[in-house]
């Protein structure tokens, strides 16, 4: 018996040893060679425990309990809205940062009052020159109206059905700032493209912020760059709406529906 | 750190005495004893030591200990059988349920979105004024909430000035709105959630939104063939008489399930 140490585990041995095509031994020795520098196997444990949770069934809901179903589908487009308002929202994230690419938050290029700048010439060359530039800006902005119409009929849905109560209060205030969220990234959204109607809407926010005592100097500044409206405010608005809000939604959503996951859903009976 | 069990030496030193004839300080070459004391019969449990701790820690623990006896107590007392899980699985019933209510609200905002362009107007000119200043429809009701300076209270000290400026009244009225809104949840309480069973608040809430519209209406008051006064007068009595007849309605299908439910309780027992 020699000295040297056994290899236990000789994977390559154990391959010589068995009759393997050349697919299967290189599949293997491939497997082999990740695993050791990356311990797949763990992962692949990971994945038949997602498997099997899976294959899980989910419990029967109130309605399908009691056979409920006959007097209450109607009803089940109500029950979507929060769905409805997730997946609005991802679209309009999808068309947004694709419409990202070609828009400029800049007031540059107006040589006189009412001229055309760089945000506004920007948009019309998204509708006119850039292939499915219309649509998109069109998908985009639709999928902003409905995922504020299905954000408040879904408040509509969870007052009216009492399932704001006892246990679910702190979810319902996560949906009061949600909608006012939700609100402000539209306000931000229709200042972007500069145009007459953004312009105005943006000034009656400065003069909003302006009218709040103590604190209104502070807040124009902080949201709209300074009293009155220019390149600041555009850059403002436009960091608003493609990097802050977007992260706090979005993380604020996660725990919304979290919340929803471990409280379970509230169903009236 | 000496240990009443182990065997010491004879002379009565600490020491302790290995088999060999040394000393564990002898033997000793990694530089002294280990920073943590190996667990026997003398060290405190987890669950002691969390027992023993002071303060808000103390109190959470307890706390924890309370709610998880309560837990334990409800399940004992309860009748509940727990049975399997009734329920579709997630592959194929819950996934394709999902996918089809997802493909179908997408396709309808697709659809929308190719056969309703959307608006564009011109560029901003800081200049001049539009006639008509409009946010998005959404926010119709929150514009209209700065429209309410006919009721902006003025006093007779100021000389009849008003107290505070438009905007800040709407700004305050928004903050009503919002506070109204968060309080919801702590002022109503309770296992009802029909709004047959709670008429009032489903009237609120119909009031709610006949003032988010009319709100709206008030928005884009230019437009409104009718007078102002008028307008504002309907802006608040809209919502009063929507909130009246739906306490109403609710009231009389409240009466009609009351008088089902007695029919039919007669019926399985009949007066004698």
């Amino acid at each position: 018996m020699s000295l040297k140490k056994q290899d236990d585990m000789d994977h390559n041995a154990w391959i010589k040893s068995q009759d393997l095509t050349a697919i299967e031994t290189v599949f293997l020795t491939t497997l082999i060679w990740l695993d050791k520098r990356l311990r797949i196997v763990d992962y692949l444990e990971l994945l038949e425990t997602m498997y099997y949770r899976a294959n899980l069934q989910m419990p029967k809901s109130h309605t399908e309990q009691y056979d409920l179903d006959n007097k209450f589908w109607y009803w089940y487009p109500l029950y979507s809205l929060g769905s409805l308002s997730i997946i609005a929202y991802l679209l309009a994230a999808v068309s947004g940062a694709m419409l990202g690419f070609y828009y400029a938050p800049s007031t540059a290029g107006a040589v006189a009052q009412g001229d055309p700048t760089a945000a506004y010439d920007s948009m019309v060359m998204i509708m006119k020159d850039v292939q499915f530039g219309f649509m998109l800006r069109s998908i985009h902005r639709w999928s902003a109206q409905f995922m504020v119409a299905a954000v408040f009929l879904h408040m509509l849905r969870v007052y009216f059905t009492g399932a704001y109560k006892e246990p679910r209060e702190v979810n319902w205030i996560l949906g009061v700032v949600l909608i006012a969220l939700t609100l402000l990234f539209g306000f931000s959204g229709y200042v972007l493209p500069w145009k007459q109607l953004s312009f105005w809407a943006a000034q009656i926010g400065v003069e909003l912020a302006l009218a709040t005592p103590l604190v209104g100097e502070w807040a124009a500044q902080l949201m709209f760059g300074g009293f009155t409206l220019g390149q600041a405010t555009l850059v403002r608005m436009y960091i608003l709406h493609v990097f802050v809000l977007p992260f706090v939604v979005t993380s604020l959503i996660a725990i919304h529906v979290g919340i929803v996951w471990v409280q379970g859903i509230a169903e009236p009976h | 750190m000496t240990d009443d069990t182990t065997p010491t030496a004879d002379d009565g030193t600490d020491e302790q005495v290995r088999t060999d004839g040394g000393t564990d300080e002898e033997a000793r070459t990694d530089g002294g004893p280990p920073a943590t004391v190996p667990p026997d019969d003398e060290t405190p449990a987890w669950s002691e030591r969390k027992e023993r701790s002071q303060g808000l820690a103390q109190l959470t623990y307890q706390y924890f200990e309370r709610s998880r006896r309560e837990d334990e107590d409800l399940r004992t007392e309860s009748t509940y059988v727990e049975r399997d899980v009734l329920g579709f699985p997630t592959w194929p019933h819950e996934t394709i349920r999902n996918l089809a209510i997802t493909s179908f609200f997408l396709g309808i905002i697709l659809l929308v979105s190719a056969i309703l362009p959307s608006h564009f107007g011109d560029p901003a000119n800081p200049g001049s004024t539009p006639a008509i200043i409009l946010p998005d429809w959404y926010l119709y009701w929150s514009f209209g909430l700065l429209k309410l300076d006919p009721i902006n209270p003025d006093l007779a000290v100021l000389g009849g000035n008003i107290v505070m400026s438009n905007e800040l009244l709407g700004l305050i009225a928004h903050g009503a709105i919002f506070g109204v809104i968060t309080l919801v949840p702590f002022l109503n309480k309770g296992n009802a959630r029909r709004p047959v069973e709670e008429p009032g608040w489903a009237a609120l809430g119909v009031a709610g939104v006949i003032l988010a519209i009319t709100l709206a209406a008030l928005a884009i008051q230019n437009f409104f063939p009718i007078q102002l006064e008028l307008l504002f007068s309907l802006v608040f009595m809209l919502p009063v008489a929507g909130g009246i007849v739906t306490y109403a309605v609710l009231k009389t299908m409240r009466e009609g399930y009351m008088y089902d439910l007695n029919r039919r309780y007669f019926m399985l027992r009949p007066p004698k």
